[in-house]
C-alpha cells in the first residue's frame, strides 16, 4: 500500500495541473483576504469580523474536491489508468491509495489556505483598529475545520471521478450541485434546514465553522456526516471500478 | 516447467459482438510467439485479458499459473506494452516512469538506466505531450522492462517506430528471448514478427485459425514449383541430384523447391523429360495470412 500511496503522491507533485489547482486557489484566497482586511467596511454590529474573513479560505475547498475528481479522472482521460492498474492491479488498492493521497493533499490545501488567511486577515484588521472577535481557539477551531472540510471533499472528488470517469462531466456535476442544485433546494419551503444540516455543503461549512445558520450542526457531528458522504461516494466508485473493462 | 503464459477456452463477448472466441494457446519461457491477426481480431482484447484489464465471459487467461491481479510483484514477473499513447501530456516522460517505479518498488537509476536502453535520455525531462508516436513506443517498453519481467507482452510495438527502429526492437526481443524470457508480440503486419518469432498464433474474429512454428508455416507458404508428367519421378532424382529440394508422393507430380521453372526446364530439356505441367505454386507468407485470417487485401 505504500508503494501504491507514494506513486499517487508522486503523480500529483507532477503535473501542472495539480500545482495549478493547488497554487490557484490559494492565490485567489490571499488577493480576496488581502482585499477584504483592508478595504472591507465592518459595522458595529459584526461581532467577529475575523472570524467572518476567515471564512474566505473556505474557498479551498471546492478545489479540493476538483483535485480529487482530477486524481481518478485523469488517468481515465488520457490512459494512464491502464499502466497504473499494471503497476497496482488490485483496484481497491489503487483506489485507497488515490484516497489517501487527496485526504493528504486536501488537507494541505485547506490547512495551509486557513493559516494563510488567518495571518493576513486578522494583523490586517488589528491594524486599522478593528476589533476581530476572534481569539486563539476560534483559528485553531477554523483552521482545523477548514482542513478537515478540504481533505473530505478531496475525498469525495475521488468517489465521484471513480464513479463517472469523465473529468468533464465528474466536475460540472459537482459544480452544478454546490451551486445551483442545493441552492434551489433551499428555496423548497422547511426544506433549508435539513440542506444545512444534512447536505453536503451544508456539513462542510458548519465541519469549517463557518456556517451562517444556528440551525447547523456543531463541528464534529457535521465532520462525521461529511464523511459519510465521502464514504458512500468512494464505495459507489470502487463499486463501479471493480468489474469494469479498461479497454483504453 | 509451467507456460510463461497460457490462455485456456477464452471467451470475450461485448455486448452482441463476440471479440474473442474460445481461444487457447500457450508460450513458453524463451520463446517469442508472434500473436497475429488483422486490425479487429481480438488481439488487443486477448492481451487486455491476460493482464486483468477486461474481464474475460468465460476461460482463462494466466502468467505462470496464475492471473494477473493474482501475482504477488506482476512489475517484476510481465511487462506490457500495450498501443496507445496512455501518458499524461503535462507529465515527463521521467517522471512517467518514475510514478510506475514507486508503485512497484523499482529504483529511479533503473528508470534512468532504461532511459538510457531506449534512447529517450535527451528527452525524458520534456512533457510527454510533445514526443512523437515513435517516443511513446520507446517509453511503454522502458516501462514494461521496469521490473526485469520474466515475461513480455507487447500490443503492436513496431506501431510509430521508423525502420530502424523495427529492426532495433526485433533484435531487442531476440535478446531478450535468449536470456530465457518469454516474448508474446502481436502484429497485423505478418512480415514485422517474421523474422523474430519462433511461433505464431493467427487469429480471425477472435478464433485461433493457426497455431505454428513459424517455421512450419512458411513451408506451408514457401511457393515452388509443381511438376506433372509420367517421368516426374525420373525429374525429381535429377534435379536432387543436383542439390533441388524435392517432395511429392505420387509419381506423376513432384514439388520442387529453390529452383526457378526456367532452371527446372533446362533440366527437363537435358534429360529429354515429358511432362504435362510446369507451375508455380504455394504463395508468399502474406497470401498465406491472408487465406487464414480471411482479411481483404483492402485498407484496415
Amino acid at each position: 500500500m505504500s508503494r501504491a500511496l507514494a506513486a499517487e503522491l508522486f503523480k500529483l507533485r507532477t503535473t501542472r495541473t495539480s500545482w495549478g489547482v493547488m497554487l490557484g486557489s490559494l492565490g485567489l484566497v490571499v488577493i480576496i483576504s488581502l482585499i477584504a482586511a483592508l478595504a472591507g467596511d465592518f459595522s458595529s454590529a459584526d461581532r467577529a469580523p475575523g472570524t467572518d474573513l476567515m471564512e474566505i479560505s473556505g474557498l479551498v475547498q471546492i478545489f479540493a474536491l476538483v483535485l480529487g475528481i482530477l486524481v481518478v479522472a485523469t488517468e481515465f482521460r488520457h490512459g494512464t489508468i491502464t499502466p497504473s492498474l499494471l503497476a497496482v492491479p488490485d483496484r481497491a488498492r489503487l483506489v485507497m491509495a488515490k484516497l489517501i493521497a487527496s485526504l493528504v493533499a486536501g488537507a494541505l490545501l485547506g490547512l495551509v489556505a486557513s493559516a494563510v488567511c488567518a495571518a493576513i486577515v486578522l494583523p490586517l484588521l488589528s491594524s486599522r483598529n478593528i476589533a476581530t472577535g476572534t481569539d486563539t481557539s476560534d483559528v485553531l477551531k477554523l483552521i482545523a475545520g477548514n482542513t478537515a472540510a478540504a481533505a473530505l471533499y478531496a475525498a469525495i472528488g475521488v468517489g465521484l471521478g471513480a464513479l463517472l470517469r469523465n473529468q468533464v462531466g465528474a466536475i460540472i456535476g459537482a459544480l452544478g450541485w454546490i451551486f445551483l442544485i442545493e441552492p434551489l433546494l433551499t428555496l423548497i419551503p422547511g426544506f433549508e434546514d435539513v440542506i444545512t444540516r444534512w447536505f453536503p455543503t451544508g456539513a462542510a461549512n458548519a465541519l469549517a465553522g463557518t456556517a451562517n445558520s444556528s440551525d447547523a450542526l456543531d463541528q464534529v457531528p457535521a465532520g462525521l456526516v461529511l464523511a459519510v458522504y465521502a464514504a458512500i461516494f468512494v464505495a459507489a466508485g470502487l463499486f463501479v471500478l471493480r468489474d469494469r473493462d479498461v479497454s483504453a | 516447467m509451467a507456460p510463461a503464459i497460457e490462455v485456456a477456452g477464452l471467451t470475450k463477448r461485448f455486448g452482441e459482438t463476440l471479440a474473442v472466441d474460445d481461444l487457447s494457446f500457450t508460450v513458453k519461457p524463451g520463446r517469442i510467439v508472434g500473436f497475429l491477426g488483422p486490425n479487429g481480431a481480438g488481439k488487443t482484447t486477448t492481451l487486455r485479458i491476460l493482464l486483468g484489464l477486461v474481464f474475460p465471459t468465460s476461460g482463462t487467461a494466466t502468467v505462470e499459473g496464475r492471473a494477473y491481479v493474482a501475482l504477488d510483484d506482476p512489475v517484476h514477473t510481465v511487462g506490457a506494452v500495450l498501443d496507445g499513447g496512455m501518458l499524461h501530456p503535462g507529465r515527463s516522460g521521467r517522471n512517467h516512469l518514475r510514478s510506475l517505479a514507486r508503485a512497484s518498488g523499482v529504483s529511479d537509476a533503473r528508470v534512468n538506466e532504461l532511459l538510457e536502453l531506449v534512447a529517450l535520455s535527451a528527452a525524458a525531462d520534456r512533457r510527454a505531450g510533445g514526443y512523437s508516436l515513435g517516443m511513446r513506443q520507446r517509453l511503454g517498453l522502458a516501462a514494461a522492462l521496469l521490473g526485469d519481467p520474466r515475461v513480455l507482452v507487447l500490443d503492436e510495438p513496431a506501431n510509430g517506430l521508423d525502420p530502424q527502429g523495427i529492426r532495433w526492437l526485433r533484435d531487442f526481443l531476440r535478446s531478450l528471448a535468449a536470456e530465457g524470457r518469454a516474448v508474446l508480440v502481436s502484429s497485423h503486419v505478418l512480415a514485422e514478427v517474421s523474422q523474430t518469432a519462433d511461433e505464431v498464433v493467427v487469429i480471425a474474429h477472435g478464433r485461433s485459425v493457426a497455431q505454428a512454428p513459424l517455421a512450419e508455416l512458411t513451408a506451408r507458404a514457401g511457393g515452388g514449383m509443381r511438376v506433372a508428367g509420367p517421368d516426374a519421378a525420373r525429374l525429381g532424382e535429377l534435379l536432387r541430384a543436383e542439390g533441388a529440394e524435392v517432395s511429392g508422393d505420387g509419381d506423376r507430380a513432384i514439388l520442387v523447391r529453390g529452383r526457378s521453372g526456367e532452371e527446372i526446364g533446362r533440366v527437363i530439356a537435358g534429360g529429354g523429360i515429358v511432362i504435362s505441367e510446369l507451375a508455380p505454386i504455394g504463395s508468399s507468407l502474406e497470401e498465406i495470412f491472408f487465406e487464414l485470417t480471411g482479411a481483404e487485401g483492402g485498407p484496415s
